[in-house]
């Protein structure tokens, strides 16, 4: 039974060829970049409090509703009532925004008066978060799914509209206007976060509450802001994602941040939790490696490959591509 | 004084197993109160509604809410006996086999008459035995498999004959006519089927895959998690010479969406999808097919429905709209030939007897329950007659044309 | 006082902390400070309840308990759909809590793909107790068989996991649950000529239990049998938590290193606590698959994972009796709240009866009379503004069931509007963030029109979803009792040593 598994996946390595091959890898490009995204804000947040949020996954589902929001607001996508960069300009701008002082309000209502619980408190009051989100997105969209139609944003008459240009094109195989786009924004806000964290003050700040916190209060820094600010960036960071999720993917609905989080979180671990270059590495790793499974092993067995890599990945190495070891006191 | 504890805990947990097992029968059928009794009719009657309102399903239980709130408002207006609901969560899919604990709770809630629902083929596969212990059939508006009203090779019967009722054709049926309009009419050789890992997607992507090949064609499979949006990777899974890709989803949305981006990638097979994705309000894309009720859309209750949800058909929830007309027909005339008093059998008997018109019924076909087998795959419990999915071709405009 | 600087005063004592008796954690790097409630004892009838509690041996407890459930069929649970939906459920769920108790409780270990052993156990009952591949083995062979499947991955991964700290264990854990779940509903392998584990349709028609001849069919049969094997299971926890091992466990949780060095086996510990909780888990996954007749992958989700480790958070970690009671608490209340439960009214009484309680805890009493006065009269104070600006059609509606006087307070339109339910229900949780955010005098005042808020948008839009309003209430209880007490209602205070 194995080596018929592995004929056929052989023989599918074959018939899609190169140009196959190029198209898994621009999927698992343009998804890499949300999954980084969204587990740039796990592993954030672990590094300053130690804490796995599992409510993040939830923020980014109530990012993409916002861009839904002032999408409809301003008339849909198929008849914007605003010329189309504004808009889309506008939905990130929104939505980053929105997801952002979500994120803060979470941080002091559930995670703050759990500062020195033991941990397993804030793990559980995260659950609780991540339940009501969904429980009370479910109830104001009575469960419904709403599409984006970001593929059809500024076309004619429902035809597909400048969104979909290819910008440039490899053997046969088109890189549409949006995945770029998707590309280029999680890029460039990457690079503005490391831009903050490793060459500002404040950056330097939060490095600091994140190597010891007690020693960071001594020396002057005001832990209680320098964690909301860390909610904040990571939550627009899954806002931004959101906005392109609805853009590029385009299904919203209440239940959206369950699987992609669970997957971005992934990242988040493979990259080494704590380090922010390991979780764009380790998004990146996870978008290839599901868009080649699905390519060539099939659907079915797809998932079982990503999370049978990753068990075996950290059994191999616990701490995760980047990660460092912790140290134990005694 | 441990060994004390011990000994004696021991014992009790021993007391008790024996006492089970030798006390309160042993080979009788699961035993339920309130099976029998004799229920005033009064002014109002009440009708079990199980749907999935929360969990993964819950988009698929609320058109059928939805529906079933409308029907219970046209019948409470041009009828003297009301139909009341209590509604069970069965959260397909969900957290915890909810499905049995709504079937318990409602045995044994003795004002329910009659049951609308579940939702799910597996559902009814474990509540089968309770309904059956509490006189109960329930019609369901969204169970589609085969088993559950049709034995056939391989696969026994799971239900009782006369203790289940379905509004809605089965797997069998529709994924035989998919099937024949894809072979006959549309002539297509290469089909790829991509089923979204559901129960209801696995019966029809089965049915028609071994209708498909019987007939000469060549059928690849894949499959994707209702929970994963990223289809890119499926589409590039997809092999070249595939001519039609058959989608047989539950969520209108996402055929949309898979639609988007298979033309988005420059691929221009057919798409085509099943009665779970025959929403005209949002699975738009032109030059598909779907397969989905032949309802009249010029009905005017369809329209009144329609203009009191934004628009919106929610055709999903159409056979849940049938289902609680069966069960209130039912129990009216129950109640007539018991003068004021009835029981849930004959309930469950009068259920049977139902005859719906095609305008009572919105299917576009009348309902009437068959009591034996019939055709390839219906059985006791299927609807007979002209009950059948038709086959819609989607306009440039949107519109849906029927064509098969 | 003394301020010469040769001869300092006594200390001063430290300042008695702002917020209301023992609220929230403690602040301190000990467990000696975070004991102190401990010491201290707590106030007031409460504090003389938990007091009688402690002072009750534990065998009398355990007899109590399993006297008083032997005896509710007869007068507590006397419909079969009560008996169903609240003992045996309730039974399993103490069962599933005490497996988990072992691993994370006793040991520390933090396990999220418990539900993955419950899961082998019914899998593993289905197909060796069905028709499915026809074989009808009897359940006093098929679940040790159970348990022992369950036991194997058990063993493989606390052995492989033994280099995983913490966080790393629990995240191997979660990849292997959501393994199995894909495994079991999608790759489904193809042998001895069916998919092994029937796909999404699941494996049907599982036998019932039957030992030695005698077939458990009804639900009081299977009641009492349940009684007697949580009782057992129970019994032999405690004893294994009284043991040394329970003991190593203990200081294994609390100090790895420091046990490491005192010569305890700390990865040996950890997989013989795996391996005990995976096959509690295989018991009990047995018997859920003989209770509910088939075995579907989508049983064994992530959400039933959460649902057991808020049943022993909820009673306290580590706490035996503690397992009991949250059990009893969640799936109780959860069951009521749900919809096929079908006593509207009382399900208002407990929403309206949590607030009472909840505004009696604030001290001293006169917060709680002037926030309930306020709450009563910015609620008629609203409803007269309405009624007299937006007219009648905005406050005629009526209560879905019951307590029709309430529609004088509260503020229900004849016809409900969707927007304006979902306006109101935004507003109620901006005015939680709120209230929240302020303190003192000030959070008092926010807190009137907050509840009056909570009380419309209940009768207004949570009445009409239970199924959802059951889930937020749930996601919202998580948050509330981790603020207010982390350790459970059972549980002792700890404090981590970072």
């Amino acid at each position: 039974m194995h080596h018929l598994v592995l004929f056929n996946i052989i023989d599918q390595i074959r018939s899609l060829g190169w140009p196959g091959a190029f198209s898994l890898l621009r999927n698992g490009l343009v998804l890499g970049s949300l999954y980084a995204l969204i587990a740039l804000g796990y592993t954030m947040v672990y590094g300053i409090l130690k804490l796995l949020n599992f409510a993040h996954g939830d923020i980014y589902m109530v990012g993409a509703f916002i861009g839904y929001g002032v999408l409809v607001a301003f008339g849909g996508a198929l008849s914007p009532t605003i010329p189309i960069v504004p808009l889309i300009i506008l939905m990130f701008a929104v939505s980053m925004a929105g997801s952002g002082f979500l994120g803060v309000a979470i941080e002091r209502v559930a995670y703050r008066p759990l500062r020195t619980a033991p941990r397993i408190a804030p793990l559980i009051s995260a659950l609780g978060v991540a339940f009501f989100l969904e429980s009370s997105v479910q109830l104001l969209t009575n469960s419904a799914h709403y599409l984006y139609n970001g593929y059809q944003l500024g076309g004619k008459n429902g035809n597909f509209g400048p969104l979909l240009n290819p910008v440039f094109t490899v053997d046969g195989i088109p890189v549409t206007v949006v995945q770029t786009l998707v590309i280029l924004t999680a890029v460039a806000l990457m690079g503005v976060l490391v831009y903050l964290v490793y060459r500002t003050k404040f950056g330097k700040a939060m490095r600091a509450v994140a190597f010891d916190r007690e020693a960071a209060a001594m020396m002057g820094i005001d832990t209680d802001r320098i964690i909301s600010m860390t909610f904040f960036i990571g939550s627009v960071l899954a806002g931004a994602a959101g906005v392109m999720y609805g853009l590029y993917l385009g299904d919203t609905y209440f239940f959206l941040g369950f699987l992609f989080g669970l997957k971005a979180f992934t990242a988040a671990v493979v990259g080494g939790i704590g380090s922010i270059p390991g979780a764009m590495l380790g998004g990146i790793l996870i978008g290839l490696a599901e868009s080649f499974s699905t390519g060539y092993v099939g659907g079915q067995w797809s998932e079982l490959v990503v999370f049978g890599l990753l068990i075996g990945f950290l059994i191999v190495r616990p701490t995760g591509l980047l990660g460092s070891h912790a140290i134990q006191k005694v | 004084m441990l060994k004390k504890v011990g000994v004696v805990a021991v014992l009790a947990a021993l007391c008790s197993v024996v006492v089970a097992t030798t006390a309160w029968g042993s080979a009788k059928p699961r035993t339920l109160a309130a099976a029998t009794g004799s229920v005033k009719c009064g002014k109002k009657v009440t009708i079990g509604v199980a749907y999935p309102e929360t969990g993964p399903a819950a988009t698929l239980g609320a058109p059928q809410w939805d529906w079933a709130n409308f029907a219970k408002s046209t019948w409470n207006k041009s009828h003297k006996l009301k139909i009341a609901f209590v509604r069970g969560d069965t959260q397909l899919a969900g957290n915890n086999p909810q499905a049995v604990q709504v079937a318990h709770a409602f045995a044994s809630n003795g004002k329910i008459l009659a049951v609308t629902g579940p939702a799910g083929s597996q559902e009814m596969e474990d509540t089968a035995s309770v309904w059956k212990g509490a006189s109960i059939a329930p019609v369901s508006g969204s169970e589609t498999r085969v088993a559950l009203t049709r034995a056939l090779p391989g696969t026994p019967r799971e239900t009782t004959p006369g203790y289940f009722f379905r509004t809605v054709p089965n797997d069998g049926q529709q994924g035989d006519n998919v099937a024949t309009f894809i072979h006959n009419v549309l002539k297509k050789k290469n089909v790829r089927i991509i089923d979204d890992e559901e129960a209801y997607s696995q019966g029809l992507s089965l049915q028609v895959k071994q209708d498909l090949q019987a007939a000469g064609a060549t059928v690849t499979t894949d499959h994707i998690s209702q929970q994963n949006p990223d289809y890119n990777s499926v589409i590039t899974a997809i092999p070249h010479n595939t001519q039609l890709v058959y989608i047989p989803w539950q969520v209108p949305a996402m055929a949309q969406q898979f639609y988007s981006q298979l033309r988005a990638n420059g691929d221009k097979q057919i798409v085509m999808g099943s009665d779970g994705t025959d929403d005209p309000s949002t699975f738009k894309g032109a030059g598909s097919y779907v397969s989905g009720f032949p309802v009249d859309t010029s009905a005017s209750a369809l329209k009144s429905f329609q203009k009191a949800h934004n628009g919106d058909p929610e055709t999903f929830g159409l056979p849940t709209y049938t289902s609680v007309m069966v069960n209130a027909n039912a129990i009216n005339n129950a109640c007539k030939a018991g003068h004021g008093k009835t029981t849930r059998n004959a309930v469950r008997k009068a259920v049977a007897k139902v005859k719906l018109s095609k305008s009572l019924s919105l299917l576009g076909f009348p309902v009437q329950f068959l009591k034996g087998n019939a055709g390839k795959f219906q059985g006791p419990g299927d609807m007979g007659g002209a009950a059948a999915f038709g086959i819609y071709q989607i306009q440039k405009n949107g519109a849906y044309t029927r064509v098969g | 006082m003394s301020d010469t600087p040769d001869t300092p005063g006594p200390p001063e004592p430290p300042p008695e902390p702002q917020s209301s008796a023992e609220s929230g954690p403690k602040i301190g790097v000990d467990s000696w400070v975070a004991s102190h409630g401990g010491r201290s004892g707590r106030s007031g009838p409460i504090g003389s309840i938990s007091r009688a509690w402690e002072s009750i041996p534990d065998v009398a407890r355990f007899l109590a308990f399993v006297a008083i459930a032997l005896s509710l069929p007869f007068w507590l649970l006397k419909s079969e759909g009560d008996l169903f939906n609240f003992g045996l459920f309730t039974l399993l769920f103490i069962g599933m809590g005490l497996g988990l108790n072992v691993d994370v409780g006793f040991a520390g270990l933090l396990d999220l793909g418990y539900v993955a052993a419950f899961g082998i156990g019914g899998y593993a009952y289905a197909l060796l107790s069905s028709g499915y591949y026809g074989i009808h083995w009897p359940a006093e062979v098929v679940i040790p068989i159970a348990m022992l499947a369950a036991v194997i991955p058990a063993a493989v991964l606390g052995f492989s996991a033994r280099r995983l700290l913490g966080d790393y264990l629990a995240i191997v854990t979660l990849f292997f649950a959501e393994a199995f779940l894909v495994f079991t509903n999608v790759s489904n392998p193809t042998i001895f000529g069916k998919g092994i584990t029937g796909g999404a349709n699941g494996i049907p028609q599982a036998d019932p239990l039957t030992f030695f001849g005698y077939q458990l069919t009804s639900s009081k049969q299977l009641y009492f049998f349940l009684v007697g094997a949580v009782a057992l299971v129970a019994a032999a926890l405690y004893f294994a938590n009284q043991s040394r091992t329970g003991r190593a466990w203990r200081a294994s949780r609390e100090d790895p290193l420091a046990a490491e060095v005192m010569s305890i086996p700390v990865n040996r510990l950890k997989i013989l606590a795996f391996i005990f909780s995976w096959a509690v888990a295989g018991l009990f996954g047995a018997i859920y698959v003989a209770i509910l007749t088939s075995a579907v992958s989508t049983n064994y989700s992530i959400g039933l994972l959460i649902t057991i480790y808020a049943v022993i958070i909820l009673g306290g970690l580590g706490s035996i009796a503690g397992v009991f009671v949250g059990a009893i608490i969640i799936n109780c209340v959860f069951v009521f709240l749900e919809p096929q439960t079908d006593h509207p009214e009382a399900k208002r009484w407990i929403f309206y009866g949590v607030i009472i309680l909840l505004v009696a805890t604030l001290k001293p009493w006169y917060k709680a009379v002037v926030l309930c006065v306020g709450t009563i009269a910015s609620g008629f104070i609203v409803h007269a503004i309405v009624s007299a600006t937006a007219g009648s059609a905005w406050t005629s509606g009526k209560t879905v069931a019951g307590a029709g006087w309430l529609s004088h307070w509260v503020v229900i339109p004849k016809v409900s509007h969707g927007n304006v339910n979902n306006l109101l229900y935004i507003g109620l949780v901006v005015a939680v963030v709120l209230v929240a955010m302020l303190k003192g005098w000030w959070r008092i005042i926010a807190l009137g029109p907050t509840i009056y808020l909570a009380a419309v948008v209940w009768e207004n839009v949570l009445t009409e979803n239970p199924g959802v309003t059951a889930f937020i209430l749930f996601g919202a209880m998580l948050v509330g009792l981790m603020i207010k007490r982390p350790q459970g209602l059972l549980g002792t205070a700890r404090v981590e040593i970072v």
